[in-house]
């Protein structure tokens, strides 16, 4: 929290004549950023950022977003300006955009220096865990004059985040989970993911923990671990949860498969490193204990 | 002999004039065409400077589409000569530095760098030139005086050191974490956005290597007779195929830097233009630079503009467009 309040200490300062009314931030990645104190046409590098953005309620702002800014429903109206790995930097300047927004986990470096030359200031967020998707929540609200509505985002997140632990604290089991993200080839999530933290918080032991961060698996492997609850994430365009299902009941040794504790979990819930984690988090907890949340 | 450099010197000047108005042409059109749309008359009037009113449009225009006609310029230049170059050492039609591993020796070199968090310069270029150097030595050391006459060897120990290579690119890959591989991906299919200040500095190490390979152009001819016989012309053959060797290394090594792996530019421009000019590398030095950069920025044009879903790597239109014509020239020389 202490790293949190560092980077919320906001200071105003006019660096260049141009920028009536600019303001100096810390961006996720530790660097001071000069932007508009009231940035009017912002441009998000991932899908996330937009979701973010569209949870601040500053979606009037918002003049571009990258292809896949499939939630909310209106973002996929939002004019698109290439994909988060190649971002179409000539796009983006006919955008005009007074802020862009960027994350370091998959932006690819060149281009964002690239905009940066190009004279638009770049905002970079690199959450890693739930207490950073908080912390970039708020980071966002800052920049963008919505740090009213990020600190109701941050302490809903906080409240749901407290509700699910002080309920998992109840019971001393913890069944052992294996996290499908890919089926071809079969792609868990090991230590320092999301995923890894969300299992833990929901009361699972992470069977692929481990310092490789998505390590790919074999069915022998698998057969091997002997997963109890297994959660495969579903890929739009892809098979359908059902298929997804079947390629595991064709092992019936697997105690998950054994007692019918095989779940298709939506992988936008897992994957983005936004609000909607903590849904992914009550999901995954209903899954893994359902006894304790099956009531509600 | 007392008259013959003045027609072949006019034949290289007229070629030389045709095909820059061609590599204008093109350039043009690049620059007035990109995914925000086609507009010539303003680009012209920004390129003549009677129009400062869109300062976005002049930025555009600039900083995104010029560097990146300069850098399709450079590379379709650098892999076309590479392509002639190859082709005249080994005298073997098929040979072109993607084929022959230099390409991925340097693409290895470069995921290397990249891996390891090197800088976008000098770091990553440098890796990258040691990686073809590298794949280079592979391939010439096992040559020895004898066997460098012998081009099949050459020609076959680069097919296995290009294969190396694949592999070698794969394995990378494969245990590279997800959001990296993206990256890494997209650079190898061909990305010609990338060119940044620095990288515009490195490219004019290409001019000099150009200059090397025309001097050259009379050598390479006399390669072509078959190393005996050039060697009885009084030819150093060892030290001229090692310059033309490291020459075309360097330019390459820069080209996969800045844009990743683009194949068939060094298979398809050298072979239209000795279909329409003839064998004589004196002409055809000058063609393939001139013309492979028109060739690589109609391609980029096309790979920039056609996909509804934003562009897609330039390498897949080089290849599209780059395979037929290649097998529509194989038919027609076999008739």
């Amino acid at each position: 929290m202490r790293h949190l309040l560092q980077l919320i200490i906001v200071s105003l300062l006019i660096t260049s004549p141009s920028f009536i009314g600019a303001m100096e931030l810390i961006d996720q990645v530790g660097n001071t950023v000069t932007i508009p104190e009231k940035p009017k046409r912002v441009v998000c590098l991932s899908p996330s950022l937009t979701e973010i953005v569209y949870a601040l309620g500053r979606e009037d702002i918002l003049v571009g977003a990258t292809r896949f800014s499939d939630y909310p429903e209106a973002a996929k109206k939002l004019p698109r300006v290439g994909t988060y790995v190649r971002p179409d930097l000539e796009k983006i300047v006919a955008l005009a955009p007074d802020l862009c927004l960027a994350t370091r986990d998959g932006n690819p470096l060149v281009a964002v220096q690239k905009i940066q030359a190009l004279g638009i200031p770049v905002f970079a967020l690199d959450p890693r865990n739930l207490e950073q998707v908080m912390e970039s929540v708020s980071l966002i609200g800052n920049a963008l004059n919505a740090q009213k509505k990020a600190e109701i985002l941050v302490k809903d997140m906080q409240r749901r985040k407290k509700q699910i632990t002080n309920r998992i604290k109840t019971t001393t089991t913890n069944p052992t989970v294996f996290f499908q993200i890919d089926a071809s080839p079969m792609v868990s999530a090991g230590s320092n993911t999301f995923i890894d933290e969300l299992i833990h918080l929901a009361g699972g032991i992470n069977l692929t923990a481990g310092p490789r961060q998505y390590p790919r698996f074999s069915w022998e492997e698998i057969l091997h671990l002997k997963p109890e609850i297994v959660a495969i994430t579903s890929m739009a365009g892809g098979q359908s949860p059902e298929e997804l299902k079947n390629d595991w009941q064709r092992w019936p040794t697997i105690p998950a498969v054994k007692n019918n504790r095989v779940a298709v979990v939506e992988a936008s819930l897992f994957d983005r490193p936004t609000p909607r984690l903590i849904e992914g988090l009550e999901k995954l907890a209903t899954i893994i204990h359902p006894e304790l949340f099956s009531h509600d | 002999m007392t008259n013959r450099p003045a027609p072949i010197l006019a034949k290289v000047i007229l070629i030389s004039l045709a095909l820059i108005f061609l590599l204008l042409a093109c350039a043009l059109f690049g620059l007035s065409t990109g995914s925000t749309g086609f507009n010539f008359a303003e680009t012209l009037a920004l390129l003549t400077g009677s129009e400062n009113s869109n300062p976005i449009a002049a930025t555009i225009l600039w900083e995104i589409r010029l560097p990146r006609i300069i850098l399709s310029a450079a590379a379709g230049a650098s892999l076309a000569l590479g392509g002639l170059v190859f082709q005249a050492i080994l005298r073997n039609p098929l040979a072109e530095p993607y084929i022959l591993g230099i390409s991925g020796g340097s693409a290895i070199g470069a995921i290397l760098g990249m891996l390891a968090g090197l800088s976008v310069f000098p770091g990553v270029p440098l890796m990258a030139f040691v990686g073809s150097m590298l794949t280079l030595c592979l391939i010439v050391a096992p040559t020895t005086r004898q066997t460098l006459v012998n081009s099949n060897s050459l020609l076959l120990g680069g097919v296995m050191v290009n294969a190396f290579c694949g592999a070698v690119i794969m394995l990378l890959i494969s245990i590279t974490r997800a959001s990296k591989v993206h990256n890494i991906l997209f650079w190898l299919m061909g990305d010609l956005s990338r060119l940044t200040p620095e990288g515009m500095n490195i490219l004019l190490a290409i001019l000099p290597c150009i200059l090397i390979l025309f001097i050259l152009a009379r050598p390479m001819n006399l390669l072509l007779l078959g190393n005996e016989a050039a060697t009885s012309l009084g030819l150093n053959v060892k030290r001229v195929i090692l310059s033309l060797l490291i020459a075309t290394t360097l330019m390459v090594s820069i080209i996969v830097c800045q844009a990743g792996l683009i194949g068939f530019v060094g298979l398809v421009v050298p072979h239209i233009f000795r279909l329409i000019i003839g064998p004589d590398h004196r002409l055809l030095v000058p063609a393939c630079a001139l013309g492979g950069g028109s060739f690589l920025i109609a391609c980029d044009l096309l790979a920039r503009t056609i996909p509804a879903e934003g562009e897609m790597p330039v390498g897949i239109v080089t290849a599209l467009i780059g395979a037929p014509l290649f097998l529509i020239l194989l038919w027609r020389s076999g008739k």
